[in-house]
């Protein structure tokens, strides 16, 4: 964690009212992994008093680069998106914790509703160079919200879900999981919490009919291992990274909590990446 | 002029051989300020001024005025003694390095902050609200940013005293920072009974009575708004403890004023003002209210003039320190502060855009006294005050159309 100043690089509108932005933060760039987050100063010092948080959506180690990728959806956002090249905006990150990837796995399956795919993107990078295959499953309200391919690496295979049916699968992307499910050896999702909590109980169900055929079963499987420890977490089919209304983002206001099924679990600290059997999903938030 | 004597530097005034004929009254750097509660400051300084009997603030404000302010050289800034005393009652028992502090709430337990903040050269920390039993807190969401402001309802979450005390007072005794622990409660026995186990425990350098968080039903703000309850908890807490006790008001009263003194008359050291307003805020897509709790408090820039106003108005009501807090996010808004009153001041909401806010308000005004041959910060407090003491009156129309 270091408070920084990033220069915007690139700047782009890919989607309507969507950004993707690239910035030069060595610091960053070295030590970020997939599911971190940075939490960013705004333009305007005066009126907007807290920072924004955005999931680092790639990470390129030899240009010191980053990118994030936003849309547009208030004062913060907009003035971010009027930044243009050379500007420095104030960081402060890595932040959270990564996904957690067992060594085991080749499989991955990466499940994005809309914007989920900015906390998805870098697993994506990760797993590949890790020599794994890397199946995503991505969902929109229509065609013209889908994440286009281009910005995906070659080996991804790309499976889209539109709700009113203008690309791809009419539907739900969680109805496209159950085809995926036997293959991949993990999942891990970002998009709105009904999307996640609606996987998450088809986790629970997988795990219930598959029982002791999941991972980490063979080594220590029989030891228990503390719920939300790196652990436990890549033990787990699915993991989740979750979204929330940030103060301070290293922990010290409790202002992101949401319900585990221990108790408040900050967002910030021991998320935004969670494995979903530790969210406690009944309740409303 | 009774009121401002009660606030004086503990530190020694020996005369600073760089600074010669002028003898400002400044101390040496490095030395600890506790080591010299005790003497006469203005006996050893042979300033002109401080030869009045008045310790620093008539008579730099005179020499201010002499001068225009300006004509004084500038001292270097690292010869700038910040240093305040919460707790004059208690001599050196909660002496800062400097008026700057960080508020409850807004730095958890000093901790999470370390990476990029050096704590320990803020002027005190006051950690996250402690009850006697862990909390779960509110409902998420909690936090949701308003016009120059942003509302928050945790609801004091927290792992209850006995946690507080086991994980990280071991920790804070090794800091050279005071850490203040902020201590919420539901009921008189609560209080007490926090107070009680804080007491003596190694670390713990005060204690600021959070009777005034708006976002729990029972307890909290009941005992701000009324000023029996204020002094029946004040007095409760102050005999459980000897430890500096200050007392965090609440801006959702009518006067604050009969409260305030009710307060000090019970017993504590010192007074922070204000915690949060209480308020709301809908979530525009669902029609409902967007915080998990509904209620939330606000904080940052906004209410900055509502702080002010209370401030300056406790200030003229009560001979204890005032620490001033709400919304100060640069040194101009700390000044501001010290101009209606307060000794030091917190900073809370703007930590989270800038966790460096509070270091940079301290090396700013540090620069700034040394600018204007000030040796203090102190001849700064309490300037926008009326001249003659207004004693507060209970009509509390005067500000009101």
């Amino acid at each position: 964690m270091r408070l920084l100043d990033a220069e915007l690089v690139e700047t782009r509108e890919i989607l309507p009212r969507q950004w993707l932005q690239r910035y030069r933060a060595p610091w960053l760039a070295a030590g970020a992994r997939a599911g971190q987050f940075v939490h960013v100063r705004t333009p305007d010092y005066s009126g907007l008093v807290l920072r924004r948080p955005f999931s680092i959506n790639t990470v390129d180690r030899v240009a010191s680069e980053i990118t994030l990728h936003f849309r547009t959806a208030g004062k913060g956002t907009e003035l971010l998106a009027h930044a243009r090249p050379g500007d420095t905006v104030p960081m402060l990150g890595p932040l959270g914790r990564p996904f957690e990837v067992d060594p085991r796995t080749h499989h991955v399956l990466l499940i994005a509703g809309g914007l989920g795919i900015a906390g998805l993107r870098a697993l994506i990078d990760e797993s590949l160079a890790a020599g794994r295959q890397v199946t995503v499953l991505f969902g929109a309200a229509s065609a013209g919200d889908v994440y286009p391919s281009s910005l995906l690496p070659d080996e991804v295979e790309y499976v889209v879900a539109t709700e009113d049916g203008s690309l791809g699968q009419a539907g739900l992307v969680t109805d496209l999981v159950p085809a995926y499910e036997a293959w991949a050896d993990q999942a891990f999702a970002c998009g709105p919490r009904p999307m996640l909590a609606a996987l998450a109980a088809l986790a629970r169900g997988r795990q219930a009919r598959m029982g002791v055929a999941r991972l980490g079963r063979k080594r220590g499987g029989g030891k228990p291992v503390p719920l939300g420890s790196p652990q436990a977490r890549r033990r787990s089919w699915l993991q989740v990274s979750l979204e929330q209304h940030m103060g301070c983002a290293v922990g010290a206001c409790l202002g992101c909590v949401v319900w585990g099924i221990e108790g408040p679990v900050r967002v910030c600290r021991e998320g935004p990446v969670f494995a979903a059997e530790e969210i406690a999903w009944e309740e409303s938030v | 002029m009774k009121r401002k004597r009660s606030v004086v530097t503990s530190s020694p005034r020996v005369r600073d051989p760089y600074l010669g004929p002028l003898r400002l009254g400044l101390r040496r750097p490095r030395t600890r300020p506790q080591a010299a509660a005790s003497g006469s400051p203005a006996a050893s300084s042979g300033w002109p001024g401080a030869v009045s009997g008045e310790s620093g603030l008539p008579a730099a404000s005179e020499a201010d005025a002499r001068t225009g302010g300006r004509a004084v050289p500038a001292a270097r800034p690292e010869i700038v003694d910040l240093s305040v005393d919460l707790a004059p009652r208690r001599p050196g028992r909660l002496v800062l390095q400097n008026p700057v502090m960080v508020a409850s709430g807004t730095f958890g337990y000093g901790i999470e902050y370390g990476e990029v903040v050096d704590v320990e050269r803020l002027g005190a920390i006051c950690c996250k609200g402690t009850t006697l039993k862990p909390r779960l807190g509110n409902p998420p969401p909690r936090v949701t940013e308003t016009p120059a402001g942003m509302l928050n309802s945790i609801g004091l979450q927290n792992p209850g005293v006995d946690a507080v005390i086991e994980r990280y007072a071991p920790l804070w005794a090794g800091w050279q920072v005071p850490v203040i622990v902020n201590v919420a409660g539901e009921s008189i026995d609560d209080y007490a009974g926090v107070v009680r186990k804080l007491d003596g425990v190694p670390g713990v350098a005060g204690i600021e009575l959070n009777i005034s968080c708006p976002n729990v039903g029972r307890g909290g703000l009941q005992f701000a708004v009324d000023r029996d309850a204020a002094a029946a908890v004040t007095a409760a807490v102050r005999e459980a403890t000897d430890l500096p006790l200050l007392v965090k008001l609440s801006p959702n009263v009518t006067d604050i004023r009969p409260i305030a003194q009710a307060i000090e008359a019970a017993g504590a050291d010192a007074l922070t003002a204000i915690n949060t307003l209480s308020g709301i805020a809908i979530d525009r897509r669902t029609r409902k209210p967007l915080l998990g709790n509904v209620y939330g408090g606000l904080s940052g820039p906004a209410i900055r003039p509502v702080a002010l106003r209370i401030v300056y108005e406790v200030a003229q009501a009560v001979d204890i320190p005032v620490v001033a807090i709400g919304g100060v996010s640069s040194l101009e808004d700390a000044l501001d502060y010290f101009a209606a009153g307060a000794v030091a001041v917190q900073v809370g909401t703007a930590i989270f855009a800038d966790p460096e806010v509070p270091l940079r308000i301290v090396d700013e005004l540090r620069a700034y006294c040394a600018e204007r041959g000030l040796a203090s910060h102190l001849p700064l407090v309490g300037t926008a005050l009326p001249a003659r003491p207004n004693r507060p009156s209970s009509k509390g129309v005067e500000y009101r159309p």
